[in-house]
């Protein structure tokens, strides 16, 4: 049968068809992951902590919103590099960025934070300060920050956090609490000592006191400002980037966990990195267990009792102990995963290729070739090994889903490599963290639909082939 | 006694199995230098708790070192790191067959003992609980489920089941435990979402069982899930296969009763290629329990592998659970291999 | 309506998937009594196993028509529920060693237990009576008696045979369909059991019908022939009638393609293949390969023309009672 009507005949059969357009999703979503990561996406990103700070930690996707009747505030990130406006004071230019937000959401923020970069000085540091403008038309500072000043040894210009970022969590600032107690003071009269206040600044921030008790709180809808302006002491100074974070109670497609990591990147990138493993695994073994099973086959004799011997025992080793116990002593690695999926996977194939070749030996043409003084391996390659192509192809997709699932497991166990994110990791955070007790469900169930759905499209894919490859199943028993 | 030869023969082969992992065992700890490594801190650890004990004697510090350093090649002939490991494994390995197993660092057993062998073997009737329930309730959904579909050949039912199976080899065990965990315990509160018994365990003793009972659920549940779809599409084929055979024909040409032919002639047929198959789910069963432990904090030997790993490493655990799984996993094995040459006369007699 | 089998018009069609396979079409012979044979002799594929699993109604799931009347000692048998069909005729009056009996025995099961279990369900008889009833059997169909207690894989192909011809006999039905109970064996062990056979009817006055594509084998065992060609009778008589006088051109062709070993004849092929039964050549299904054809052939197919007494042929060659010689 040629490729073309094989081909045409595995879409035609509805698990075929699955298969193969859910396998071409996943491929192009791979490339797209490939070209729009790093490939140290894991070193790099996932697990430094710096690059999640600004994110809500553990909170479910955006989307879920649809679903509530009170949306959760939404995560909001201003950023600016050049100041919005610029004002000269008697103590030099004055540079403002003032950030717009409409808060509609009944809950507060989860936190704020401010980072400021790259702030240059010729002599003096600037002074930074940070204010909120509330629908009420009340206006309070929440930030004062005096950048650091020369230091003795040190000559102009100077350089501030250019190397690493000032972020401040306000939410828990002293100095933002301080600001909040005065606040309420000065507009509400309410008087509230800092542990009253600590922990629910943003919600004072964002709400009015309710009345009933001097610790409630009603939220206050409507259009905020936030002004972030940089006194700054001569011409030339500058702050390089302002950010300022309100922190969502949703983020995303996929939601964060705990330390605030963008569960859908982790979840892309889980995917090349999955069907790398399948592959590769499927695809070594596949060869191991056919050359054994051809040379055993079409050799005979004692090499061909030495092979069947030892693939008995190997096919019989319970292989997750022995791979727990062996990634505990190597050490977590990806490549010794694959290593020993592959050293143990191939027996099954040897054993059924093995009885496929004994069969086909006693073939005609094969005698008739060997006789017209064919080389052995000549023999094995050109002429066995075509015709139990197509069985090969199928048993090599039917392997992939095992690998997949098997690293997995081991990940779950916390036997991953923790220089690349993995589904099964991202599950084994969720569930060594707790997240499984406290109901993220967000962290939980995505990374195993990844799972079974990348196992489920070589599943359906290898059950579109069989028929193809196996002509005695084409046939209903009757 | 004709029974005898052929389980002798398979039960080689598992013996072999056994072996081979033990040398893999040896090799592994050898080759990477952890057995070296392991011994080293061993001895540094006894040497600073005898430096202490010295320190009140001793007052010199050059002296202190020559009593050390001379103690510590002692203690490297004791431990035998001065010979290398190819010749002291063997002999470790030789201690380990006869179940002397060493001590854990900070694991305890449950009435706190230090010793591995205690804190493994009081974990093996709990797993084997786990295992051996979830594993004949799904034999026994497949044999109903199986006979049965297979007189419904075609029909939607059957196409489901096949389906249901695809997607069972394409679920992790534990991924499905830990919705089951989400769903039924965490927002529905059905059912206690990890551990055997509420803490405090119920003293009286029908109480406790209901309770263990409760807490198995879960977990046996999550077993059956997923291996229940693949057993009843498996033990559906071979059922097909053996109805198609002649001597079926016959046995209906015989006159005798439906019942009497589906039992005797195509189940009773049937339950060698059964085993066959629980053989080959077995290691597979084995690793999903592991897991499903972990996840259900079942008090067995896959928890106990996730404890062993977590925190600080406890080597010696995790050696000798290697070592008692592979041990368990093959005692099972001969065990399904003599009932299934009890099952199936054609083995009795052909080598 | 003396006759213990009496076979009118069985017509038993499988579904296929390009439509009805015509495996038994029409077919009506009967069995006079106890102590003789019918040899139903014909080409692979032309039906003969079907014919047997029509008359025991072991149907497969794909049944297209199965319809014509079968008495069996004045009993119309289409006509019976399963139930009663099932326990009144299966194996009482009507037994069946199959094609390729050495599969007929459970593999699991001891050999005796197989004989016996008819007659022990049924409740006749009481598991010692039946044992001794089995071995008895077993030595008569010339098996040592420990062949109760092995398993089939024990037995080799022959002995297999002869246990599947005791396991027939254990109700002593008065007919046991035979099917091809020699075609795996080798010459000498083929010599005996047909041996078996005769010894039967003489000794037990049993009625056999023996299926086989081997002539001559059938010959020797058989008072009566039936030729079957693609799911027809197309001619029967007995058996001195068929060889001797061989009058419809297919068993004419059937016999001068034996091999003979005392003839300077050398045997000659019969052209052509045997029609495929999904769909048969219109008229006479042997007009294609019949060198004799003449225009009705192809038109319509021959009914069945009485010869001598008890010869009939489906031929339209008699159709004025006269034969071409
Ligand atoms: N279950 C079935 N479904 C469809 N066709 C069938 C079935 N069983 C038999 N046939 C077809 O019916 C025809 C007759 O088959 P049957 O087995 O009766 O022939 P036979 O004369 O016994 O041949 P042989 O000498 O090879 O045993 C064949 O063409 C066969 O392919
Ligand atoms: S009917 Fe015609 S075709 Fe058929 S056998 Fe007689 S002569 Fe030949
Ligand atoms: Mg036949």
């Amino acid at each position: 049968m040629s490729m073309a009507s094989a081909l045409r005949e595995l879409l035609r059969s509805g698990p075929g068809f699955g298969g193969a357009g859910l396998m071409c999703l996943l491929i192009l979503v791979a490339l797209y992951v490939l070209l729009a990561f790093p490939l140290d996406f894991g070193e790099s990103q996932w697990s430094n902590p710096v690059v999640w700070v600004d994110n809500p930690k553990a909170v479910p996707p955006t989307w879920t919103n649809a679903l509530r009747r009170e949306a959760l505030p939404l995560h909001r990130v201003f950023e600016g590099t050049e100041p919005h406006t610029v004002q000269m004071a008697r103590s030099g230019p004055v540079h403002s960025w003032r950030f717009p937000l409409t808060y509609a959401s009944s809950h507060p923020p989860t936190f704020l934070a401010v980072t400021l970069a790259d702030v240059k000085y010729a002599e003096r540091p600037p002074l930074v300060l940070i204010s909120l403008k509330r629908p009420d038309g009340k206006q309070l500072r929440i930030y004062r920050h005096a950048v650091r000043g020369p230091r003795e040894d040190e000559s102009g210009p100077f350089q501030r956090y250019a190397q690493t970022p000032l972020r401040v969590q306000l939410s828990t600032d002293e100095a933002t609490v301080t600001a909040a107690q005065n606040f309420l003071a000065d507009e509400f009269d309410l008087r509230l000592n800092g542990a009253q206040i600590g922990g629910r600044v943003d919600r004072i921030l964002f709400g009015v006191p309710a009345g009933d008790s001097d610790e409630a709180f009603a939220p206050l809808t409507g259009d905020y400002e936030i002004i972030v302006q940089a006194a700054l002491r001569a011409e030339g100074d500058s702050v390089g980037k302002v950010r300022f974070v309100v922190g969502g109670a949703v983020f995303g497609l996929m939601g964060t966990d705990s330390l605030g990591r963008d569960l859908a990147r982790g979840l892309l990138f889980g995917l090349p990195v999955a069907l790398f493993i399948g592959v590769i695994a499927a695809f070594m073994s596949t060869a191991i267990g056919t050359t054994l099973g051809i040379a055993s086959g079409y050799l005979g004799g004692r090499a061909d009792i030495t092979i069947q011997r030892i693939s008995d025992i190997v096919a019989n080793v319970p292989v997750l102990p022995l791979l727990i116990f062996m990634l505990f002593i190597i050490g977590p690695s990806l490549w010794i995963i694959i290593f020993i999926l592959v050293a143990f996977g191939w027996p099954g194939l040897t054993i059924q290729i093995r009885s496929m070749v004994l069969h086909m030996r006693t073939n005609q043409l094969i005698e008739a070739i060997q006789s017209l003084g064919a080389s052995r391996r000549r023999v094995m390659f050109r002429h066995i090994l075509p015709q139990i192509t197509p069985y090969v192809l199928a048993q090599l997709i039917f392997a992939a889903p095992s690998a997949i699932l098997a690293e997995a497991g081991l990940s779950f166990l916390g036997l991953g490599d923790p220089s690349i994110p993995t589904w099964g990791q991202i599950l084994e955070t969720g569930f060594r963290t707790g997240g499984i007790y406290v109901g993220y469900w967000w962290w939980i169930v995505p990374p195993g639909l990844c799972i079974v759905l990348t196992a489920l499209t070589f599943m359906l894919l290898a059950l579109g082939i069989e028929p193809i490859v196996n002509p005695r199943l084409r046939q209903p028993a009757s | 006694m004709s029974l005898l030869r052929p389980l002798l023969v398979r039960s080689l082969t598992m013996v072999g199995v056994f072996f081979v992992v033990l040398i893999m065992l040896v090799l592994t700890l050898g080759l990477t230098g952890f057995s070296d490594r392991i011994l080293a801190a061993t001895i540094g650890e006894q040497l600073r708790g005898e430096r202490t004990a010295l320190a009140e004697t001793i007052r010199d510090p050059d002296e202190m070192e020559k009593v050390l350093e001379k103690r510590r090649e002692e203690l490297e002939i004791f431990y035998g790191l001065s010979t290398p490991w190819y010749y002291r494994l063997p002999r470790t390995a030789l201690r380990v067959l006869t179940l002397d197993l060493g001590e854990a660092r900070t694991l305890r057993s449950f009435d706190g003992s230090n010793r591995v062998f205690d804190i493994v073997t009081e974990r093996v009737p709990n797993s084997m609980l786990l295992l051996t329930t979830s594993l004949i309730i799904t034999a026994a959904i497949g044999i109903i489920g199986g006979a049965y579909l297979a007189t419904r050949q075609g029909s939607w039912l059957d196409r489901f089941v096949s389906g249901f199976a695809a997607v069972s080899f394409a679920v992790p065990t534990w991924w499905i435990g830990i919705l089951l965990i989400l769903i039924l315990s965490i927002q529905l509160r059905i059912l206690p979402s990890g551990g055997m018994y509420s803490t405090p365990p119920p003293t009286q003793p029908l109480a406790r069982f209901f309770d263990l009972v409760s807490h198995a659920l879960l977990p046996v549940i999550t077993l059956v899930l997923v291996s229940f779809g693949p057993s009843i599409y498996s033990i559906r084929t071979i059922t097909l296969n053996i109805a198609q055979e002649d001597h079926v024909k016959i046995a209906r040409a015989k006159g005798l009763p439906e019942s009497r032919v589906r039992l005797r002639h195509i189940l009773r047929v049937a339950a060698p290629p059964i085993v066959t198959g629980l053989m080959f789910g077995l290691a597979g069963s084995l690793s999903g329990s592991i897991l499903v432990e972990t996840v259900f904090n079942w008090q067995g030997m896959g928890r106990l592998y996730y404890d062993a790993l977590a925190g600080t490493p406890d080597e010696n655990v995790i050696v000798a659970l290697t070592f008692i799984f592979t041990l368990m996993y093959v005692v099972i094995r001969i065990v399904l291999e003599a009932l299934y040459v009890f099952l199936d006369p054609r083995v009795r007699y052909t080598d | 309506m003396t006759s213990l089998l009496d076979v009118r018009d069985l017509t038993f069609h499988y579904a296929d998937r390009a439509g009805a396979v015509r495996a038994v079409d029409n077919v009506s012979f009967s069995l006079a009594s106890g102590g003789s044979a019918l040899g139903l002799v014909g080409e692979s594929g032309s039906g003969k196993s079907s014919l047997a699993l029509a008359i025991m109604r072991m149907l497969p799931s794909n049944v297209a028509r199965y319809d014509g009347q079968i008495w069996l000692d004045g009993q119309e048998l289409l006509g019976l529920a399963d139930d009663r069909f099932r326990q009144e005729i299966r194996w009482r009056k009507l037994a069946l060693v199959p094609q390729g009996a050495q599969n007929g025995f459970n593999p699991v099961l001891r050999v005796g237990e197989q004989i016996i279990e008819p007659l022990v369900v049924s409740g006749t008889a009481g598991k010692k009576e039946a044992r001794a009833r089995a071995q008895e059997l077993l030595a008569y169909v010339g098996l040592p008696t420990d062949v109760y207690l092995r398993y089939p894989h024990e037995l080799s192909g022959g002995m297999k045979q002869r246990a599947m011809i005791a396991a027939a006999l254990i109700l002593e039905p008065p007919l046991v369909i035979m099917d091809e109970p020699t075609s795996a064996l080798d010459a000498s062990v083929q010599t005996q059991i047909t041996n078996l056979l005769k010894r039967l009817k003489k000794e037990l006055n049993l009625a056999i019908i023996f299926i086989t594509h081997d002539i001559a084998l059938a010959s020797d065992v058989c008072d009566d022939l039936a030729v079957v060609y693609a799911g027809e009778i197309v001619e029967i008589g007995s058996a001195e009638q068929v060889l001797l006088h061989p009058s419809h051109p297919y068993t004419q062709r059937l016999l001068a393609s034996i091999p003979r070993l005392h003839a300077d004849t050398t045997p000659q092929f019969i052209p052509g293949a045997p029609p495929d039964l999904r769909e048969p050549p219109a008229g006479c299904r042997f007009h294609p390969r019949c060198p004799l054809a003449f225009e009705p052939c192809a038109q319509e197919n021959p009914p069945a023309f009485e010869l001598a007494d008890g010869q009939m042929a489906r031929c339209w060659l008699f159709e004025d009672g006269q034969e071409e010689r």
